[in-house]
């Protein structure tokens, strides 16, 4: 090995990581730790990570009118069950995975067959269609939501899961990623499947998709992390119907009031919109890293 | 121009020992090959010798100074890697400056953009722009001087690599398998320029390969390493004919030198397949194999040391090599023949052959060398 | 002429002999498979951009039935009023200091990290976390983090002020100054500051944000980019006098993480410019505009105050640096591709 590996460079690099690795862990041991504790341990900040978890007197159910005993639980449960109840926070859930799936399953369905014949296909227009898909990964769906937002205003689609799943339809970047792939997949392969006799279109979902698994998952991940996460064009289309709030709306409508009791029950909302892809994240680490890299080696 | 000595180096990867107490003696102006098959450890050795690893024991020393420890920036060596290691974002004359801008300049003086206006630099700057020319001329590649190495052939990288090996004229050169990435025609092309070269700079070269025509043709000696030792270090003659090991005398010469089961009698008489021959060892060591080269054999009609059935003949069209299958030898014996007897060679005729034992390299149970010699007293008696 | 047509059996298809050809068949069916991305990527990506140049010429809003032409004037407004210079200053000043902060952060993580003999996952784990989390979600917990009084933050510095020698440390009276007049001392004496609050803090605690969620992507980029430098080139440089890790860095890892630079540096400058969770979230683009970027002005003005004519120019401008990154980036890759 080149290059100094004495144990003091190696205890200095760990030093300066470790720091780093504080800093960037603080925002979620705040968010855990403070799901967990009572209104008096944050205000005044005690209670070590996990709080003192000393029965505490729910005021919202008190003034619902039952007594202060039925009221008392403990902090935690406090939190997390104001979660669910201040606002329909599984409904925003529900809502999060149905956007998020409907926007891969449509992507897939209508890049992978562009893709192919992109990559695999003689036709005329080939050409021009390639330059316009790479004219279309100039422009982040994100830069037009304003015209978007017009467009979807005048048919009356604003405030439905159609306006928070259509823009999305089209991932260029899916097309160019998997146009990519495919080339890669040799011909005879597609020959072999025409000679058995399969149209087109079955070559697409029975021999190019099985082979373009890693790709897909890859873009899977990128896509779905994307928009679980995605909070501005949800906060443009949906303006009044709360029935479609996504989990990150749900979050923003929760801060919206925010007074003293009621950052507990708000750091319990965060992590609970942020677990799922964390854990995901932590138990198939490689897989993840290696999506979210691909979308950038293209 | 330096004197290298290596000696007792010992290194190990975890629990695996790969070079296990080597010494060798290398003079100045020498051009020496450390052969070996595939993970003797001889790439190894060339890099403890460089400074890229560290010895587990053992001394290098350079012109009479020990450089352990010394890293290999400062061991003012130069090394040719089989990859070629060329910078992809610099041009070929930009390769071959950089060890004298790393040497010469200063980190001021090297900034892009402002370098060249610090003061004092503009003469240095002259000085490495015409020893770059100079190394492009001896390498006749001075019309590729502004290409970048990802457009050039094979051939072209390596003598780039050459070159910036040699802009800086260290004290001793070390090529690890430089060749080995090249076809095989230019392989024989790029031995006889290597070989030039050696002689034009006058210089020392340590050179790694497995491939043992490489280093025949070009050393003023050769090491050969197995198993992390050093077997036997001698000229290509001693080496080819008088191995010390049967192992090197198996590893040199192409194609393989045929080892045949032999043996000695009371008197010391070496015998073949049970039959006498005129070779007696000279001292008390007992003889076990008999190593012929394929051009030791001549054919003969009927009578000869041994006899077998032709399996297999390869005509190169200037020498012919016949395959035979002989009772008691597991392997082909592989003979050599005039390349006009090819139609007389037919696939599954016996064939009989007899060894010039003039030839024979003889060896005891253990793979060492005995020595033997061809006693004419016995000779006369077998004529008698 | 031997008549071929005669000798043909009676059914044989004739008609479609020259277009039912297989290269025909496929062609038809190519059609059929990119009508469908043709068709979204005219309506949901082109005529968008198409519409909002249009509009933005106009002072047009939505409900209303009047259609107006004012020609340049939004863009004039754009570059004259105070509010969209501090717009523009806002997002620049984002863009300039995150994009440069994570990509050197994320080098040198990965660099380090590299380098390590044990770890490393660990370390890619925590760096990578931010980059997974929403934004929206985190950076409300940096705003309940960094809150004034009951913020983790603040509250430790409070703490710190209790503590002798630590207050000597951070206001550096050790180096010889008054204490009390020290950034720290007068934190101590009249309150750390409103980190977001605060109009000459609010847009550096925006950047903080927005670098510690960018960094550990380019650090994941920047460390699959380490890998593939070949080994022997740090051979090659060791002798050829290659001596400091600093030359190292300069003749072999820098260079050749060219490309990922290239790459790592346009896709943090397009996500920098396209910045609104936390600004919506935590500043609403105050105290006094200090974090007024694009993409919230686009929101503030066309979606919430309904100046659609405006929020067309301010798109149809960001539009126009996005694409030209974008370009700049791919022709850069494409000239270096030329000589690996």
């Amino acid at each position: 090995m080149i290059g100094r590996s004495s144990p003091f460079f190696e205890a200095a690099k760990h030093a300066v990581l470790v720091i780093g690795a504080l800093i960037v862990i603080l925002p979620f041991y705040v968010m855990l730790s403070y799901s967990l504790k009572s209104p008096q341990e944050i205000e005044t900040n005690t209670g070590g990570f996990i709080g003192a978890q000393a029965p505490m007197v729910n005021e919202y159910c008190v003034k619902l009118g039952n007594t202060r005993e039925d009221c008392t639980e403990t902090p935690v449960v406090f939190n997390y069950t104001q979660a669910f109840k201040q606002a329909p926070l599984l409904r925003y859930l529900l809502n999060g995975v149905i956007v998020t799936v409907s926007i891969f399953l449509i992507q897939v369905v209508v890049a992978l067959p562009c893709a192919y014949a992109l990559a695999k296909l003689k036709f005329w227009g080939r050409d021009a269609v390639f330059t316009m898909v790479l004219f279309c990964l100039l422009i982040p769906v994100h830069a037009i939501a304003l015209p978007l937002y017009i467009m979807l205003a005048k048919v009356g689609l604003t405030n439905t899961y159609a306006a928070l799943v259509i823009p999305w339809t089209i991932s260029v970047f899916g097309i160019f990623l998997m146009r990519q792939f495919f080339m890669t997949v040799p011909d005879d392969l597609i020959d072999a499947g025409r000679m058995d006799g399969m149209s087109e279109f079955a070559i697409v979902w029975r021999v190019m998709l099985p082979t373009a698994i890693p790709a897909l998952l890859a873009f899977a991940i990128f896509s779905v992390v994307a928009h679980w996460n995605d909070y501005f064009w949800p906060r443009v289309v949906i303006t009044g119907n709360r029935d479609l709030f996504t989990p990150p709306l749900g979050l923003r409508e929760f801060r919206g009031g925010a007074d003293g009791s009621d950052w507990g029950p708000m750091m319990a909302t965060a992590t609970i919109i942020v677990t799922p892809l964390i854990v995901a994240f932590l138990m198939a680490q490689r897989r993840f890293i290696e999506g979210i890299t691909l979308s950038g080696m293209k | 121009m330096a004197q290298l000595l290596i000696s007792d180096i010992q290194k190990s990867f975890g629990e695996t020992p790969v070079l296990k107490g080597v010494s060798l003696d290398i003079a100045d102006g020498e051009f020496v090959s450390l052969v070996g098959p595939s993970g003797c450890g001889k790439s190894t050795l060339l890099r403890i010798i460089a400074g890229l690893e560290v010895q587990d024991a053992g001394s290098i020393w350079i012109d009479g100074t020990n450089v352990n420890g010394m890293r290999a920036s400062q061991r003012n060596l130069s090394m040719v890697f089989q990859s070629y290691a060329l910078y992809p974002h610099l041009t070929v004359a930009e390769n071959i400056a950089v060890p004298l801008r790393m040497r010469e300049l200063n980190s001021w003086q090297r900034f892009p953009l402002v370098g060249p206006f610090v003061p004092g630099t503009r003469p240095v700057l002259k000085d490495i722009n015409s020893a770059v020319l100079e190394a492009a001329a001896t390498l006749d590649i001075t019309h590729l001087l502004e290409r970048k190495p990802g457009q050039l052939s094979g051939g072209q990288r390596q003598r780039v690599a050459v070159g910036r090996a040699l802009v800086r004229h260290p004290k001793a050169f070390l090529l690890d398998e430089p060749l080995s990435n090249l076809d095989a025609k230019l392989r024989v092309h790029m031995r006889t320029e290597i070989a030039q070269l050696h002689r034009r700079l006058a210089a020392t070269f340590v050179y790694v390969t497995h491939d043992q025509a490489e280093a025949m043709t070009m050393s003023d000696r050769i090491a050969v390493l197995m198993d992390g030792e050093l077997l036997q270090v001698g000229t290509p003659d001693e080496i080819y004919n008088r191995p010390v090991d049967i192992r090197v005398a198996e590893f040199i010469g192409s194609p393989k030198i045929n080892i045949l089961p032999a043996g000695c009698d009371a008197n010391g008489r070496v015998t073949l397949f049970g039959k006498a021959t005129t070779l007696g060892a000279k001292g008390t060591d007992k003889v076990a194999h008999l190593g012929v080269r394929p051009e030791a054999f001549v054919i003969t009609n009927g009578d000869g040391d041994l006899s077998g059935t032709v399996t297999h003949s390869e005509n190169l069209g200037s020498e012919l090599f016949i395959q035979l299958s002989v009772a008691d030898v597991d392997h082909p014996v592989i003979v050599r023949a005039e390349a006009s007897l090819a139609p007389k060679i037919r696939r599954g005729s016996p064939l009989s052959v007899a060894v010039d034992h003039g030839r024979a390299l003889a060896f005891d149970a253990k793979g060492k060398a005995v020595a033997v010699d061809d006693r004419d007293i016995w000779q006369k008696a077998v004529n008698a | 002429m031997p008549d071929v047509a005669a000798s043909l059996p009676a059914d044989f298809p004739t008609r479609h002999a020259v277009v039912d050809t297989p290269q025909g068949r496929q062609a038809r069916t190519a059609l059929y498979f990119v009508a469908p991305a043709v068709l979204l990527m005219l309506l949901i990506l082109i005529t968008p951009v198409i519409i909002a140049s249009v509009l933005s010429f106009s002072s047009y809003s939505l409900g209303s039935p009047g259609f107006e032409w004012i020609g340049a004037e939004n863009y004039e407004r754009m570059f004259t009023r105070s509010t969209y210079q501090k717009m523009l200053t806002a997002t620049l000043t984002y863009v300039l200091v995150v994009v440069p902060m994570s990509v050197i952060l994320g080098l040198g993580a990965a660099m380090m990290i590299n380098s390590l003999r044990r770890g490393r996952d660990i370390y890619k784990t925590i760096y990578f976390l931010p980059v997974m989390a929403a934004l929206l979600a985190t950076a409300i917990v940096w705003e309940f983090t960094l809150h004034p009084t009951i913020g983790l933050v603040n509250k430790t510095l409070a703490d710190g002020c209790e503590v002798g020698w630590l207050y000597v440390l951070l206001s550096g009276s050790w180096l010889g100054g008054d204490p009390a007049a020290s950034w720290f001392g007068h934190g101590c004496a009249d309150g750390f500051p409103l980190w977001l609050g605060n109009r000459n803090y609010a847009i550096w605690t925006i950047c903080f944000i927005g670098i510690w969620q960018a960094f550990g992507f380019n650090m994941v980029l920047y460390l699959a980019g380490l890998t593939s430098v070949p080994r022997e080139l740090y051979h090659a440089a060791e002798m050829d006098g290659a001596k400091s890790a600093w030359e190292r860095f300069r003749l072999v890892t820098w260079p050749m993480l060219g490309p990922t630079t290239v790459f790592v540096v346009t896709i943090t400058t397009i996500r920098s410019f396209q910045v609104f969770d936390t600004v919506e979230a935590l500043t609403q683009g105050g105290p006094s505009k200090s974090t007024y970027v694009m993409m919230y002005a686009i929101f503030e003005k066309a979606i919430r105050q309904n100046l659609i004519g405006m929020g067309a120019a301010i798109t149809v401008v960001f539009l126009f640096f996005v694409m030209v990154l974008t370009l700049v980036q791919r022709h850069l890759v494409e000239r270096r591709v030329h000589y690996s």
